[in-house]
């Protein structure tokens, strides 16, 4: 039967899938239940989770649309293929 | 459903991510007409009900490699990408920043726009994988299907391309003064070269 707490490298070699809910709910709850205790892995987490979470936010640093004029464009290309 | 109810009410997002691939204006705007344009020539390939963003980013980002030859290239190197070990990588990038408190240096930085202006200047193959999961919210799964790639391709992509994103953002604070010493940054390789351990 396999260990079910993981030792530091293994935590840390899935913390971005754990980050990202890519692990299985077993894989998930192991790398949870070894953050929970490790006072050294903990800070990586935290640290990672405000990187990715500034990450997901240039969504709307970038803007949140196309162009206004793009959008006829579009259209105007659809109509003439037979939309 | 109809072509229009399904598939244009997603033209920002495809704009969003061809803009992220072409880093151009114009060019997104060829490359967003392109798609929509062939996407409708195959709507009867489509799924009723399956994800339509992600077939119109599949789309998108065929229609951009048209157009780019060279990154074709990219799609199809797997060998010698260990999701794994930039995964540690980037733990250890996180521990040496902790020890010089480069971390808290990071933390002064207003970090979306930064980072916003980081992953424009972030190279392929990397810049599209870290757009369509941590931009866009695609699963593994879905950024391997866009991009042509298999999941361990992505995850190695992605998480050298958040370690870079993360070294640029240390040089954007040593810029700003907020750094007495400009940080060492990992040597960027194409994948399948020699690259540091």
């Amino acid at each position: 039967m396999p260990d079910p707490l993981l030792d530091c490298a293994a935590a840390m070699r899935l913390l971005w899938d754990y980050l990202d809910g890519e692990l299985t709910a077993e894989r998930e709850a192991q790398v949870r239940d070894h953050l929970a205790v490790c006072a050294r892995c903990y800070p990586h987490y935290e640290f990672e989770k405000l990187f990715l979470d500034a990450l997901a936010e240039t969504r709307s640093v970038a803007g949140v649309g196309a162009p206004a004029e793009l959008r006829p464009k579009v259209l105007a290309a659809l109509r003439s293929a037979g939309l | 459903m109809s072509f229009e109810q399904t598939a244009l009410p997603w033209l920002d997002d495809v704009y969003r991510f061809a803009r992220s691939l072409t880093m151009d204006d114009a060019e997104a705007d060829d490359v967003v007409q392109e798609t929509f344009l062939r996407a409708f020539r195959s709507w009867g390939t489509f799924v009723p009900g399956s994800d339509c963003r992600r077939w119109l980013f599949t789309i998108c980002r065929n229609a951009f490699l048209r157009g780019r030859e060279r990154e074709r290239h990219h799609g199809r190197e797997v060998a010698l990408e260990d999701g794994d070990a930039e995964a540690l990588a980037g733990v250890r990038l996180h521990a040496q920043m902790q020890r010089s408190g480069e971390d808290r240096l990071i933390a002064r930085l207003d970090l979306a726009p930064a980072l916003a202006r980081a992953l424009g200047e972030l190279q392929e193959p990397f810049r599209s994988v870290v757009v369509l999961v941590d931009v866009e919210e695609q699963s593994y799964e879905a950024a391997a299907a866009i991009l042509g790639v298999p999941v361990g391709t992505v995850r190695s992509r992605l998480f050298r391309g958040r370690r870079l994103l993360q070294e640029r953002l240390l040089l954007y604070a040593y810029d700003a003064g907020l750094a007495p010493t400009p940080p060492v940054t990992t040597p960027v390789t194409t994948p399948g070269s020699a690259g540091p351990a």
